[in-house]
């Protein structure tokens, strides 16, 4: 593996390198390089040319005749349009600001960069991208556009949001749905730490109108594997309640409980074809924005 | 329950170590954000029993755990009541005393060999189970209670051998239980070994304590029916030997010897008696011997007597004797037992002494007269007598020495206290002795060859002259005691004669032999041996069994080190496995 694929190294060492754009730019060349066609199809594509056939291409894009005809391996190659709309949601509650480690950077550290990164890949393919931050209420809103400098303005706004407060998503999420009115991709990144059933309702409406949804789950390590000193007081920081636990004997029970909710998005998810990846904040941006392709 | 180190029991107080950890932790746990709290408290909600229940689990086993280590390591001792085993030394400290009675009757044949030695083995092996903090007493036939250490008794037992002294259980058990029950170590047993014979059992009586076990192995088998021979009376030249042993035992030989000549054959049963007319061999001391054919038990089958062979005394009455002496004279000598005076009498027998040729021997009573006292206190004064007549002394009661116990308990009125003249000049005559007294006093003395009463031999003075007995007190005063005899007496030992001699005079004898009372081999009722001892006769195996089972004892610190380790590994598991 090359050094300078920044995609695929850890994350918490590639956002020492520089800000944002640097980092999203970085990371998408390096991932755009390990990748020979469009990690994103649009809704409607056009035949372009032929090229030679090169190992890794998928075997649905060989063009069977010319190896019947000339046993020559070729792969077609599409055009795609520019009427792709993505509006990414990025959960900027309190609970995002939150390293289970001083090695590692935060939730929402980890999403800033991944939400660049995948608006620059979408920018380069000229879908119109855009983006709405939130936590209890909509606190910015970059309109999704294909325009130059539009990628400038979703960094900006990612930097101009600051850590919101506690999380009422529902609340959010309705907003959001007035506010994207054409349908296209909607990727929601957030550590869904609120009302499951409550997100679902406006998730599912959105779905209903047509919208195709992503939604990545961002997870520290630290809240899979429950650990910590033999005895700790732990506190939420959205809603001050505390709770005093011993990591070691509730390591287990807290798991399952965390696997229980995993499955539970995924399953609900899925019910209401929603594609639902979890996302541990230790996951190279490259294996990330992958789980996208 | 006792421990070897109890002070290490102040480490108890580590067991509330766990719990006190466990408050302390509560109070002060460290605190950090973590924000997927719901998740948290969904797991805790679900665990909370479980953790609940672990907790609790932990804090009693990690108590637990202190708890074994500290009791393992003050060494407790526990008592066991387990059965079967043959003592050893893990008992309890314990003082013993064991009783064996190796009276005349051990010394019977049982299944060929003497019971002694069954006794003996098993009075060693009580001793042998012993230990070094064990205390121990070793009771025997003589009475001796002894004290030694393990290997002391044992050795004493291997070379005890069969005493002629008859053993008083109930007694030797008394004494037995006496000295362990004031010994401070914690446990108190008696091991009685015996034969159990009926005879054994006097007038003790074992007083029960709480504190002392009594342990009496029972006999093994039936003894074997007995013959032996009494203690056997001369009396005017005819020997009475008494047949003793157990009842109905047949009939057996016995055969009367005086020196190598037999003199009298027949035969006797237990209960009977062979009389044999003895030869008249002139003054003297001669010796018998009464013996029977052998049997299981030999050591009563031979018995030796003696007598005295002399004439009668010639006796003459001198002053005023009283009516009731010159009567009791005249008896005697109608029956050979005084003879007439003559010229040269051995006996003056009166309130007066003689002077001039007088005979060997004065027996001197008080004068009626009082005005005679003086008189007579210097004439005994003359004789070189250390006693005279003091004045008038309070009435009371004879008590007579052994061969004169017959005088026992008759009322003296009148009398005068006999005093000692060299009393009052230091000197001490050696032929003085005292033969009665009364309230303490000396009424009746002997001093050289003078006999002087302190009251005269009539009614008004005393009973003793309308006592059956005076006939016979004035036959042995005249036969025996004026002449310095004493009566044969008779002790338990191995079978032998022994005289009592003064100068190349013989003053008496003692003849010595088994008690009559070990013949009868016949044993104790169980009911009689708890009745006396205090508890019930066991069999070989249940006295073996039972001995120490009171204070057996066994050191548990190596099981609860073990179950300390077992908890250890149960409390790993619970803190790890079960997280």
């Amino acid at each position: 593996m090359p050094v300078s694929r920044l995609d695929l190294l850890d994350p918490s060492e590639v956002a020492r390198l520089g800000g944002i754009e640097i980092i999203a730019q970085e990371v998408v060349e390096g991932f755009l390089s390990g990748l020979h066609r469009s990690p994103f199809r649009g809704f409607s594509v056009e035949f372009t040319e032929h090229r030679s056939y090169q190992s890794g291409d998928e075997l649905r894009y060989l063009d069977w005749k010319i190896l019947a005809r000339a046993d020559r391996l070729f792969i077609k190659q599409f055009q795609e349009e520019t009427n792709l709309r993505a509006m990414i949601l990025l959960d900027v509650s309190r609970s995002m600001a939150w390293s289970g480690s001083p090695l590692r950077i935060t939730k929402r550290a980890y999403a800033d960069r991944l939400v660049a990164a995948l608006a620059l890949i979408l920018l380069r393919q000229r879908d119109a991208t855009g983006l709405i931050t939130f936590d209890e209420a909509v606190r910015q809103m970059v309109p999704a556009r294909v325009k130059s400098g539009q990628w400038t303005r979703i960094v900006r706004g990612l930097l101009d949001t600051p850590d919101g407060r506690g999380t009422a998503a529902d609340v959010a999420l309705q907003q959001v749905t007035s506010l994207i009115s054409r349908r296209g991709l909607v990727v929601l990144v957030s550590d869904l730490l609120f009302d499951r059933d409550l997100a679902l309702t406006a998730l599912r409406y959105l779905r209903h109108r047509g919208h195709h949804i992503i939604v990545l789950h961002i997870m520290d390590p630290a809240e899979v594997e429950l650990a910590g000193p033999p005895e700790v007081r732990f506190r939420d920081s959205e809603s001050s309640a505390s709770v005093v636990v011993r990591p070691r004997e509730l390591a287990g029970a807290y798991a399952q409980t965390v696997a229980r909710e995993v499955a539970a998005w995924r399953t609900a998810c899925r019910r209401h074809g929603i594609v639902y990846h979890t996302v541990r904040t230790d996951f190279p941006f490259g294996l990330a924005l992958r789980l996208l392709a | 329950m006792i421990f070897l180190h109890p002070l290490l029991l102040a480490g108890l107080a580590l067991a509330a170590i766990p719990a006190l950890l466990h408050l302390l932790e509560r109070q002060h746990p460290p605190e950090a954000e973590f924000p997927a709290l719901r998740y948290l408290s969904e797991a805790e909600r679900q665990s909370a029993r479980r953790v609940r229940l672990r907790h609790l689990l932990l804090l009693l086993l990690r108590t637990a755990l202190l708890v074994l280590v500290v009791l393992a390591a003050a060494r407790p001792i526990l008592p066991v009541r387990a059965r079967g085993a043959a003592g050893g030394a893990e008992h309890e400290p314990t003082a013993l005393a064991v009783v064996l009675d190796n009276s005349p009757s051990s010394g019977v044949m049982v299944d060929g060999r003497p019971l002694v030695e069954r006794l003996r083995a098993a009075a060693r092996g009580s001793i042998a189970a012993t230990g070094a903090d064990d205390h121990l007493w070793l009771v025997m036939a003589d009475g001796v209670v002894r004290r030694g250490t393990r290997e002391t008794l044992l050795a004493i037992l291997d070379s005890t051998r069969v005493l002629p002294r008859r053993l008083d259980l109930g007694d030797a058990v008394a004494r037995a239980v006496h000295v362990v029950d004031a010994d401070p170590l914690p446990a108190h047993e008696v091991h009685v070994v015996s034969d159990l014979q009926r005879s054994a059992f006097g007038s003790g009586r074992v007083v029960q304590t709480p504190h002392v076990r009594v342990l009496i192995l029972a006999p093994a088998a039936k003894p074997p029916a007995n013959r032996g021979i009494g203690v056997v009376q001369v009396a005017n030249g005819v020997a009475t030997v008494p047949i003793v042993g157990t009842a109905g035992t047949p009939p057996g030989a016995v055969t009367v010897r005086v020196g190598s000549q037999v003199v009298a054959r027949g035969l006797g049963a237990p209960g009977t008696a062979v009389t044999a007319t003895l030869p008249s061999l002139g003054d003297g001391w001669w010796v018998g011997e009464a013996a029977l054919d052998p049997d299981e038990l030999r050591d009563d089958d031979r018995r030796l007597f003696a007598w005295h062979d002399a004439p009668a005394a010639r006796v003459r009455l001198s002053g005023d004797p009283g009516p009731f002496v010159t009567a009791a004279i005249a008896v005697l000598h109608e029956g050979k037992r005084a003879n007439d005076a003559g010229p040269a009498p051995d006996v003056s027998f009166g309130d007066r002494m003689e002077g001039g040729r007088s005979p060997s021997h004065t027996i001197l009573i008080p004068p009626g007269d009082r005005a005679m006292l003086g008189e007579t206190n210097r004439a005994l004064l003359l004789r070189g007598s250390a006693w005279r007549f003091a004045g008038p002394a309070t009435p009371g009661l004879i008590e007579g020495r052994s061969e004169l116990s017959l005088l026992d308990s008759i009322p003296v009125r009148q009398r005068y206290r006999l005093e000692r003249i060299d009393a009052r000049t230091g000197s001490v005559s050696s032929d003085s002795m005292v033969l009665a007294t009364v309230n303490g006093e000396p009424w009746l003395v002997r001093d050289s060859s003078t006999i002087i009463l302190g009251s005269r031999l009539d009614s008004a003075w005393t009973t003793l002259p309308t006592a059956s007995v005076f006939v016979p007190f004035v036959d042995a005063l005249i036969n025996h005691v004026a002449r310095g005899e004493a009566a044969i007496a008779f002790a338990e030992g191995s079978v032998r004669v022994e005289f009592r001699t003064r100068g190349s005079d013989t003053l008496g004898v003692t003849v010595y032999g088994p008690d009559p009372r070990e013949s009868d081999l016949e044993p104790a009722t169980p009911g009689q041996v708890e009745e006396t001892l205090g508890a019930p006769p066991l069999d070989e195996r249940h006295f073996l069994a039972d001995r120490f089972t009171g204070s057996r004892r066994t050191d548990v610190s190596g099981w609860l080190l073990g179950l300390a380790l077992a908890v250890a590994i149960v409390e790993f598991g619970v803190a790890t496995v079960l997280r």
